[in-house]
């Protein structure tokens, strides 16, 4: 990668640099990136926005056409974190979150630099493995249900004949066990995308760095070490906090797999927040925890911008 | 692009035609819009057909609805205006939508209706739409729990199928007598599951045990969620019964991997054809000996939205649908919601016992606020079943929940 | 030998990563009976072969060319709003480039879940809910345009500037240097984010759910989803559904797949 040889340039006086821009044409790039930002404002900042005001107000379901609507101030925040399953849910979430992610990086990882040897078929089955990211996720929840069904799932059937468990694991509702049932389907989901994008990365590491790093008598893990992982800086921030929204955005998957149950054993915050609006028509309650989860996300997001800033000195 | 947008904008019209032009393009003809969670062929697919023939002049457009999402539609519907003239309510959530406006008062068009007749309604059914002498929507059928149970399964467990349990101590001992691990059999197929479904099943214990929806933290209340729990820790039903649904419960049943199901008339159907032994059914047991009998209603209304442009056609289509009472129950597996006499019925042994069930059968509710009822009462359930609390811990927040949401 | 190794524990790992697909295709083809059955049958006793009847019952067609036009729209807008603003936070290294990058990313943060009472409410009072398909469209693009310029600013950022700088030198304008320098090179990535987009929005649920009311204008998850329902749960239909659903995609997919990965890959290797 390479430095942009304007760098100097753009980061010049903001008013110098935009008479440059429009003199040169950048009134073309600066309408470019106004575009694309002013529809996402449209569409998601504006809805955003409206979210945050229905989080402080009295409102459900049914009031939601109507523009005239109490304030009740932290009154929703206040009585959502005092409800029992608050709690519960936070730390589901953490755990969800936090599990996927790693499983989804570390799997993702080891396959990508897998299927970067070369042997017959390699880049066929590596192509192979993307029929995950193709399936809808209401679809990989429906089939894990199926496959983890407790009484006659086939998972139960083949951790038994391979003797690694007695008896039958109710995987969906063993209130100890639905969490990370959520979680293998989701890293199921998660893999094909963490390895394509992990693939791109390692590609990108010029053969000639391992060679010589091999010369200097690095084995395979100092090479992995000192070679890929700080070349793949830039790379695996994207793919950590790409990764991370993603799972906090799973809805479909918990629909079709676990519902959040049993007992919210295996509720999330994008689940719950949902069952608050839409199962008891709390939009209200629905609204804040959406608030909440957005505060998470803006540190996502800081992670990601931090993490481009490596591709400089890549 | 544009021509997609074309694409798009021209069905959109066309849409809007439907829903808009028809009363100016012909002013005798009237269409009407109505949500129902039947699938197609069943009860209002048939039925619409018919009173279409019946009257030239009107057109019933049917759509399908999940059962799961009616309620969120209807209330949808409400913001957006877009509103069906007819549709289907599940029986508890008719106080709902009644008291945000959202439904017609039919009471006074009954008054002159040479169809229906509320003297003649069973009084369960009548409790889910009548507020005080207002009339939110009619039954359009009724459904109610009972005990299946595999004969020859009892028989080869050396139990009498002529003698299904009569009270929870027996069905108990009968459920232990039949589970058999080894050969992968549960005594009892039920649904425990964190959605309505769950509430339908578990009220009529809480009520067999004295308490109702809003009376839920009794001590003798707090034994019948302490006896689902024995069934559960004790194995005798899947530790799936907390996620399933009364259809999946019910094919374990079927499938011979359970030897007795709670369910409902809905099932006949289906065992007749994948249950390849001796069903038979009973009456849910009592708490105890020669104690009170309750069941649950089942089944929903018809309802007519206040913001239907067709409230008289609407209300024509209500009385057609009333007037096919009598055969509801062999084209549509629905128990009849008033007295009338069903010639050949299907399955008559099981129709006699379901109806008897539908005499001491309840209305869940009825409360505006039964979203938040049923919740709490699934949570307590689901609670219990799983150990994080007491039975009587959970039935004591499920208590205090109902009373926050009542006094809203 | 390694090598053969190599590709035999290949195989086993891809195998077991594919397994759930393979199940899915099974249960399509089983009885109740077999389905039931424990142990589970690898292979059904008797096939059961439901697939024209599911196609046809559920009005996949009609189905199955909803999701289509919703996710051919939603790939089509992504692209000519997405790819100019991803090369030029590309291009440029900077405080607003920062802060731009920021925003973009916030704006995909809430799962469509939460998102869609607010944009039903707008949608509502803009009438664009008469146009369900398209509102779908709009709400989608607002989803996955965030993850398009991320993935092709990564693509494109590879394309040196000296190139554009080349053509301008040429005497090409900004604009012209974009189109015809530019595009040409970025092609291959363009292609492949859109498919992946595409794919993403093909798989769309909850705007659909939401926004359409009208059964012919339904999309194909959605009519999957009356399966889940609690008393219409019929594996052997969900799975042939499933199966009917993913297949095209799947074999679009696999014949794709090595275009797609070197697209991204070419685009890293410049």
């Amino acid at each position: 990668m390479r430095r942009p040889a304007n760098r100097r340039r753009a980061e010049g006086p903001v008013m110098g640099r935009m008479m440059a821009r429009f003199r040169d044409g950048g009134s073309f790039e600066v309408a470019m990136v106004a575009l694309a930002l002013a529809y996402l404002f449209v569409f998601a900042t504006v809805p955003m926005l409206y979210t945050m005001l229905m989080s402080v107000q009295k409102i459900d379901m049914f009031t939601l056409g109507s523009l005239a609507r109490p304030f009740v101030g932290l009154r929703n925040y206040a009585h959502v974190l005092a409800m029992p399953v608050a709690w519960r849910v936070a730390t589901n979430t953490a755990i969800f979150v936090f599990l996927s992610v790693f499983f989804q990086l570390v799997i993702g990882l080891a396959l990508a630099i897998y299927f970067r040897q070369s042997f017959p078929g390699a880049a066929t089955l590596r192509g192979l493995f993307l029929a995950g990211w193709v399936m809808p996720a209401l679809v990989v929840g429906a089939i894990w249900r199926w496959l983890l069904a407790g009484d006659f799932g086939v998972v139960n059937y083949l951790l038994n004949s391979l003797g690694l468990i007695k008896g039958h694991i109710f995987w969906i509702s063993d209130p100890h066990v639905a969490l990370y049932s959520l979680v293998i389907a989701n890293v199921w989901l998660g893999i094909p995308f963490n390895m394509l994008l992990l693939s791109v990365g390692l590609a990108a590491i010029p053969e000639d760095v391992y060679e010589a790093a091999a010369l200097d008598g690095a084995g395979p893990i100092q090479r992995f070490l000192f070679v890929t992982v700080p070349m793949m800086r830039a790379t695996l921030g994207a793919v950590l906090s790409l990764s991370i929204i993603f799972t906090l955005q799973q809805y479909d998957l918990v629909a079709a797999l676990t519902q959040g149950g049993p007992s919210n054993a295996s509720n999330v915050a994008q689940y719950w927040s949902w069952q608050l609006s839409f199962e008891t028509y709390d939009i209200a309650g629905g609204s804040v925890v959406a608030v909440l989860m957005i505060l998470v996300v803006i540190l996502v997001a800081i992670l990601y911008v931090g993490s481009t800033r490596f591709e400089q000195q890549a | 692009m544009s021509r997609l947008k074309c694409l798009g904008a021209g069905l959109a019209c066309a849409v809007a035609f439907g829903f808009a032009a028809a009363p100016h393009a012909e002013a005798a003809h009237v269409t009407l819009n109505v949500w129902t969670v039947d699938l197609e062929n069943q009860y209002m697919f048939p039925l619409a057909k018919q009173f279409e023939t019946l009257h030239p002049d009107i057109t019933v457009r049917v759509k399908h609805v999940q059962f799961q999402d009616i309620n969120n539609d209807l209330a949808r519907a409400g913001i957006t205006g877009i509103v069906p003239d007819v549709s289907y309510i599940d029986n508890p959530y008719v106080d709902l939508f009644r008291s945000r406006g959202m439904l017609l008062d039919l009471a006074p068009m009954i008054a002159q209706s040479k169809v229906i007749d509320l003297a003649k309604f069973y009084p369960a059914p009548l409790a889910a739409v009548q507020y005080g002498d207002k009339i939110y929507g009619i039954p359009r059928g009724a459904n109610t729990l009972a005990l299946y149970y595999n004969a020859d399964m009892f028989k080869a467990a050396g139990l009498d199928p002529n003698k299904p349990p009569q009270t929870w101590a027996e069905f108990y001992a009968d459920a232990k007598r039949l589970t058999d691990p080894a050969k992968q059999v549960y005594g009892l197929a039920f649904s425990a599951v964190a959605s309505e479904e769950g509430t339908f099943q578990f009220l009529p214990w809480i009520q067999m045990a004295g308490g109702d929806y809003n009376r839920l933290d009794t001590p003798d209340d707090v034994k019948a969620l302490q006896f689902w729990q024995r069934l559960m820790d004790d194995k005798l039903a899947s530790p799936d019964t907390l996620v399933r649904g009364q259809y999946d419960s019910t094919a374990t049943f079927n499938a011979g991997d359970a030897a007795m199901a709670i369910s409902g008339p809905w099932e006949l159907p289906r065992m007749a054809k994948d249950a390849k032994f001796d069903v038979r059914v009973a009456l849910l047991p009592t708490m105890t000996a020669g104690g009170p009998h309750v069941s649950a209603l089942g089944e929903g209304d018809n309802v007519i939205l206040a913001k239907s442009a067709h409230p008289k056609e609407a209300f024509a289509l209500l009385e057609f649908l009333n007037s096919q009472m009598p055969k509801v129950w062999n084209k549509s597996g629905f128990l009849p919601v008033e007295k009338v006499t069903v010639d050949h019925p299907n399955w008559p042994t099981e129709y006699a016992l379901f109806l008897q069930a539908l005499q001491t059968a309840r209305v869940r509710g009825p409360s505006p606020h039964w979203a938040d009822i049923s919740q709490a009462i699934q949570t307590a359930i689901q609670a219990a079943l799983t150990h994080q609390a007491t039975a009587a811990q959970a039935l004591a927040t499920a208590q205090q929940a109902v009373d926050a949401a009542a006094s809203e | 030998m390694k090598r053969w190794l190599l590709l035999g524990f290949g195989l086993v790992i891809t195998g077991i990563y594919l397994f759930p697909l393979y199940w899915m295709y099974v249960s399509a083809l089983k009885s109740s009976e077999d389905l039931f059955a424990y142990p589970p049958r690898f292979l059904p006793h008797h096939i059961v072969w439901t697939v024209g009847h599911v196609f046809v019952q559920h009005e996949m067609a009609t189905y199955l060319t909803n999701s289509l036009i919703i996710a051919g729209g939603v790939t089509l807008i992504c692209i000519v709003l997405g790819t100019g603003c991803a090369r030029v936070l590309a291009r440029y290294r900077n405080r607003w480039v920062d802060v731009a990058l920021f925003a973009i990313l916030m704006m995909q943060v809430l799962p469509s879940s939460l998102m869609v009472t607010p944009l039903f409410v707008g949608f509502s009072e803009a009438g664009l809910l008469h146009t369900p398909r398209l509102a779908v469209i709009l709400a989608q693009v607002a989803k996955v345009m965030p993850f398009y310029i991320v993935l092709t600013r990564a693509n494109l950022g590879q394309i040196p500037v000296e190139l554009e700088q080349a053509a301008m030198v040429d005497g090409a304008s900004r604009i012209g240097a974009f189109f015809r320098i530019i595009l040409p090179l970025a092609r291959n990535g363009i292609l492949v984010t859109g498919i992946l987009v595409f794919l993403q929005s093909f798989g769309e649920y909850v705007y659909a759910r939401s926004m359409i009311s009208e059964d012919d204008l339904q999309t194909a998850t959605v009519g999957l989803a009356a399966f889940l329902g609690p008393n219409t749960s019929d594996w052997n239909g969900l799975m042939t559904y499933s199966a009917i659903y993913v297949t095209p995609i799947l074999i679009v997919f696999v014949l794709l797949q090595r275009r797609i990965v070197s697209g991204l890959t070419a685009g890293a290797l410049k």
